[in-house]
């Protein structure tokens, strides 16, 4: 599984890269077009001597060097699209994991989203509010969540599931 | 859980898009409304737009994800689907242009090459001088630069000249015309469209913003 946190500032990197290969695109195309058309003035006036020569040099050096400035633009926006790829797929891998862990404990579906809402932090007074219900009937599908999933409290129903992530992000205590 | 953002129209255009986007809109609004044509700047300006139009129509061959011309190619069928849609008040996602957006694109892509070519059949000087003097500061290219200067190089032919430039310039005015109904007419579809698919689609060409909010 890819680092998503390392990913997520390579693509801002890359992403700031292109902003930056479009503005010399343009800045090149530009300048191409009116070097040319300076220069395609020359051709029929002077014919071909040393200075139309070389400005049909500096014209074809211009083209070349738009073209692989668009090849790395290419090259940057492939990359930045395959890190959001790679992002989405981090966290929708982490939704899977929640889901089939809520399935094997045999959660029911109301237990299902206290616990998504307690995971994601929400007190129990919110996520009664959210769901419409009394705080209580929330401990107690909490409690149901808990005893479950075999975790005494909050903290160590959370802890499971923090203990997926770091084993796929081969981080360690130690380290 | 927040839904995964794979959908490449979520993201956004790509940077290029965005500025060639802006560059010429700018262009045609300063071309079209404001600099008068036959003046110094006005051809700058055109020239500009020109290399912009171009960078463009290279990166819908060479470039990447919805602004290559593939991701949206011209389809009647498609069109008439989404016209269907549009009267019914339905919303559809497109990864790319619209049908109705694509159709506006290509034809607004075909004028505005029509714009510039004839520009520069008419003025195939990018750096035209008032008479072959020194420019007399900034102001001078506001002004109309001499046409006389020209006709050195073409003496014995300037009635014809002139009938042929006549012409380019009708052609010229007519397609600028249009672009600029166009251009409101493609303001108003994208209003159209955010409106029904609630998403602000005029950020995701902003600079600077990556994703819908």
């Amino acid at each position: 599984m890819p680092d998503p946190d390392q990913t997520d500032t390579m693509a801002r990197r890359d992403r700031r890269r292109a902003t930056f290969l479009a503005l010399t695109l343009a800045l090149q195309t530009v300048a191409c077009v009116f070097f040319i058309a300076d220069a395609a003035r020359d051709f029929p006036k002077i014919g071909t001597d040393l200075h139309t020569t070389f400005e049909a040099l500096v014209a074809v050096a211009l083209i070349v060097g738009t073209g692989f400035g668009a090849l790395e633009m290419r090259r940057t926006l492939s990359r930045v699209q395959q890190a959001e790829e790679a992002l989405s797929l981090a966290s929708g891998a982490f939704d899977k994991v929640v889901r089939r862990r809520f399935a094997e404990w045999g959660l029911t579906p109301s237990e299902a989203e206290v616990a998504l809402f307690a995971l994601k932090g929400l007190e129990v007074a919110e996520i009664a509010r959210l769901r419409g219900t009394a705080p209580g009937t929330v401990r107690a599908q909490l409690t149901q969540v808990y005893t479950k999933s075999g975790s005494a409290n909050r903290a160590q129903f959370i802890s499971l599931f923090i203990e997926e992530l770091m084993a796929h992000s081969g981080l360690a205590p130690a380290a | 859980m927040t839904p995964p953002t794979g959908n490449a129209g979520r993201r956004g255009w790509d940077p290029l898009v965005r500025l060639t986007h802006w560059g010429i809109a700018l262009a045609v609004l300063l071309n079209g409304l404001l600099l008068e044509e036959g003046k110094t700047f006005h051809v700058w300006v055109g020239y500009a737009a020109f290399g912009l139009l171009l960078l463009r129509l290279l990166w819908g061959l060479v470039g990447t994800g919805n602004a290559r011309f593939s991701s949206f190619p011209p389809s009647l069928s498609a069109a008439r689907a989404h016209l269907r849609d549009l009267l019914e008040w339905r919303h559809r996602d497109y990864p790319s242009h619209t049908p109705l957006g694509a159709w506006m694109a290509y034809t607004l892509w075909a004028l505005l090459l029509v714009v510039a070519l004839t520009g520069v059949a008419m003025e195939n000087d990018p750096f035209p001088q008032n008479g072959g003097e020194e420019p007399a500061g900034w102001a001078s290219y506001f002004s109309e630069h001499d046409e006389e200067e020209e006709d050195e190089h073409g003496e014995g032919r300037n009635g014809e000249h002139d009938d042929e430039e006549g012409l380019l310039g009708e052609v010229h005015e007519t397609a600028a015309n249009l672009i600029l109904i166009l251009a409101a007419l493609h303001v108003a579809g994208v209003g159209v469209e955010s409106r029904l698919s609630g998403v602000n689609l005029v950020r995701r060409m902003l600079p600077g913003t990556n994703r819908d909010a």
